[in-house]
């Protein structure tokens, strides 16, 4: 018995000093930039989270969209191998900021609040908010203005520039927060939330699979947000190589030449289901 | 002598824990904001007691769970008589129900009750909740109960039919009594099990403790603070629970 | 009991069985009217396996994985939490003073919070302590081929392993504070009387522990060590919060990408159902097995 419990004591002993290590080494490594990091180790691990088209899984279970382009060709141009850490969005900052990956490549907005925890590049696409309503709940409405009543019921999900547009024009509307967007127009194919607010093109893709139910009521997006990697603050060196390699890739023609193809056509649907 | 030495070392062994934990508290390069907490519990607004967010799903919490604990135990009881019954049917139904419940996480079930049958039924997201979390538990408690009637001594039915009793007197003047005192451990179990397990309902935007939690989260980054806050929310609940209904069985015993 | 259960046909069993199908025709028919959906089962298997149509082999896709990630994460949180349950159970029925009070405090504690919290808890806070450090997954990386594969079978390939441990460390954290009362309780239950004869025998204290009271235990704590087994299988659906890619996390990932909502959450239940079914019946049946022998 008293061999267990000194077990244990020296069990947590041993805890408590690989913590320190964990901690020192830690320190040690964000003295070091994540670009050495990843040269060293061969390998560049990203977090994002599914968002249809921006990354998805096709039928065979590969993960494919807009984003997942952009990451596989920058580890091509870094020759090392990618990882993808898919994550709950509403936890991918702390899973950022804990070292769960190197970077977020996921089409997250840059907002000053989500800035002031951790550094974005600059864009490399730029994004806005749209809505898709139904049309026996929303039936008439065409403004934002008609979406901003107590009554009126929205569903977006957590965490997203989404819910803080949202929730910053339509401040007297009620809200439905979900993990993920599908469990959001779940609740709006049902009728049981009146619009769901989400980044352009996806409330548009999705009023056309339902075109008896669901219609986009604003003609134009009622944001304009840039969209950039985010990454652990004080890496100077990763900012910088970061930066210039979205610049180059704008250059090249290559983002655009992306976007359209996610974006603008549907080429890519028979590739899901 | 011996006694001291056991709480010395305890009073280590918390030590080494708290020791660990302040480790890990300043080794993540984490900029703690404890202070930026209280808000979400409460403030005071010109002399008036304004409930913050976190507070508000604690209320959402104990609303579903204490209605939770209600139903179950009702569909519960139903449900063990049901399988102890006469009629095959009503043993099968509650069969049926009792192992499709307990051979599918909670999870699941709750979402499948909210996406696909309370569309169907017309059913609220609160009531859906509570109804997941009652057909759930009722169903671990129809089988605490069911072993708790089938233990009650043989000898004491048949003394009771011996002397005359029907088999509705039976019930209620020998059965249900002892059920009672075996039902009180039962109870805290239960209700332990709820309060946590009411915690999942955040999954279909309930706005519970843990939900508000996560919002406040999302919205803040204060990611420790909040989740830690939370934990200590739910364990003073179950630790008062637990601990008031354990004064109840004691007392209960004296009276017996 | 008080009657015996008959097998006929009363009035009652008609009444049950005409509300039963009344309920199901009405839920079918306002399905088929409120709610238009168009079921696509066709679409289902090929989630499970999928042929390749390049080469021609068969692969294993979302779902199935996903049905194997779970299967994997229960089993190894089970091994783990029986490990870290024994010791504490055994600490808590027959340690001193301190070893009763770390026991109770690691029980208590795990059994108050919800599995939800404590998942979120441990994978932001405590694994990011020592278990990203560690670098397992550049570890497994750097391992031969075969390695690799080995390790992947078993447990994770080197994209999910740090997800995966996390997740495994966790289960068997909360799983073991359950098994630590069956371990307990087990312990706590053999006759004073088996201590007394031991003792009069001449054997030690911890001799007895070991060679007469542990051996009986556990052949008490067998079965409900199964049954916790099988709980851990349905507690591993909490894990997708965190992005592991179990079964409920492909599950909700091929819903968010297909829409395919009814087909995908009933296949998902009844794969659960199978699985801790048909595990809960074999070990009925070992039960009965035993009895008989004892």
């Amino acid at each position: 018995m008293k061999k267990l419990f000194y077990l244990l004591a020296v069990g947590l002993a041993l805890l408590g000093y690989t913590m320190a290590v964990a901690g020192e080494t830690g320190a040690k490594l964000s003295q070091e930039s994540i670009i050495e990091k990843i040269q060293k180790e061969g390998v560049i691990r990203v977090g994002m989270a599914t968002f249809v088209p921006w990354a998805m899984k096709d039928k065979q279970g590969q993960l494919i969209g807009f984003e997942i382009d952009v990451a596989k060709k920058l580890a091509q141009d870094m020759g090392v191998e990618i990882e993808f850490i898919p994550t709950a969005w509403s936890g991918i900052i702390p899973a950022l900021l804990t070292g769960k990956f190197d970077v977020i490549i996921g089409g997250m907005g840059v907002t000053p609040v989500r800035n002031l925890k951790v550094n974005f590049t600059v864009p490399y696409d730029y994004s806005g908010m749209s809505m898709v309503a139904h049309q026996k709940r929303a039936a008439g409405f065409s403004r934002i203005e008609d979406f901003n009543k107590p009554e009126v019921i929205i569903a977006v999900r957590m965490g997203t520039t989404a819910e803080q547009a949202a929730k910053k024009y339509m401040p007297t509307a009620q809200f439905k927060l979900f993990e993920n967007e599908s469990q959001a127009l779940q609740e709006l194919n049902l009728g049981r939330v009146h619009a769901v607010v989400s980044s352009a093109p996806m409330p548009a893709f999705h009023a056309l699979k339902y075109p008896d139910k669901l219609f986009v009521p604003l003609k134009e997006n009622f944001t304009k947000e840039p969209i950039g990697f985010a990454l652990k603050k004080g890496d100077y060196d990763a900012l910088n190589y970061f930066n210039n390699w979205i610049l180059n890739m704008h250059a090249q023609g290559f983002l655009k030449e992306k976007k359209a193809y996610w974006f603008e056509s549907k080429k890519w649907e028979n590739l899901i289901k | 002598m011996k006694r001291a030495a056991g709480v010395i070392k305890s009073v280590v062994l918390l030590g080494i824990l708290a020791a660990v934990l302040v480790g890990g508290y300043q080794n993540l390069e984490y900029n703690w904001q404890w202070y930026r907490l209280s808000p979400y519990f409460f403030s005071i607004e010109k002399g008036q007691f304004v409930k913050g967010l976190l507070l508000d799903g604690l209320v959402i919490t104990l609303k579903i769970s204490s209605l939770g604990l209600v139903f179950s135990i009702l569909l519960g009881s139903f449900s063990a008589f049901a399988r102890l019954s006469v009629s095959p049917m009503l043993r099968l139904s509650a069969w049926v129900y009792v192992e499709t419940i307990r051979n599918t996480p909670l999870l699941i079930q709750i979402f499948i009750l909210y996406f696909v049958i309370s569309p169907v039924l017309d059913i609220s997201a609160f009531w859906s909740a509570v109804i997941a979390l009652s057909l759930f538990e009722g169903a671990y408690a129809s089988e605490i109960i069911r072993s708790g009637i089938i233990n009650i001594p043989a000898g004491q039915v048949e003394a009771a039919q011996s002397i005359g009793l029907s088999v509705y007197a039976t019930y209620v003047k020998v059965i249900i009594p002892q059920m009672l005192r075996q039902t009180l451990p039962m109870l805290a179990g239960q209700s332990v099990s709820l309060i946590k397990d009411s915690a999942l309902v955040s999954t279909i935007s309930i706005y519970d403790l843990t939900m508000q939690g996560q919002k406040i989260v999302s919205e803040t980054f204060l990611t420790f603070e909040i989740w830690f806050a939370v934990a200590v929310c739910y364990l003073s609940i179950t630790a008062t629970l637990s601990f008031l209904i354990r004064r109840v069985e004691n007392k209960m015993r004296y009276i017996n | 009991m008080l009657k015996k259960k008959s097998n006929k046909f009363t009035l009652v069993d008609m009444a049950v069985v005409l509300i039963v199908i009344a309920a199901i025709s009405f839920f079918f028919s306002r399905m088929g009217n409120l709610l238009d959906y168009k079921w696509e089962w066709d679409l289902i298997p090929g989630y499970f396996i999928f042929k390749d149509p390049v080469t021609g082999t068969f692969h294993s896709n979302m779902l199935l994985t996903g049905f194997f990630t779970t299967i994997r994460l229960s089993f190894w949180a089970t091994v783990l939490g029986f490990l870290l349950g024994t010791i504490s159970g055994m600490m808590g029925a027959k340690g001193s003073f301190s070893q009763r009070f770390a026991s109770r405090l690691y029980v208590e504690t795990i059994r108050n919070i919800p599995s939800l919290v404590l998942v979120i808890l441990f994978y932001y806070f405590v694994s990011s302590q020592f278990l990203d450090a560690l670098r397992l997954d550049l570890w497994l990386r750097n391992q031969s081929d075969t390695i690799q594969g080995a390790v992947g079978f078993f447990l994770a390939g080197p994209e999910r392993i740090n997800a995966f441990v996390s997740a495994v460390l966790a289960l068997a954290i909360y799983e073991g504070a359950y098994i630590s009362e069956i371990v307990r309780g087990g312990i706590n239950g053999i006759d004073q009387g088996q201590w007394e004869a031991a003792w009069s025998v001449g054997l030690s204290r911890s001799k007895t522990f070991l060679g007469v009271i542990l051996p009986q235990a556990f052949r008490r704590v067998a079965f409900p060590l199964a049954g916790q087994f099988i709980s851990t299988i349905k507690d591993s659906a909490i894990v997708s919060v965190i992005s592991i890619q179990e079964l409920t996390f492909q599950g909700m990932e091929l819903m968010a990408a297909t829409f395919l909502t009814f087909e995908i959450w009933i296949t998902i239940a009844v794969l659960y159902f199978i699985l801790t079914f048909s595990l809960s019946r074999m070990v009925a049946i070992l039960e009965k097995k035993f009895s008989w022998q004892q």
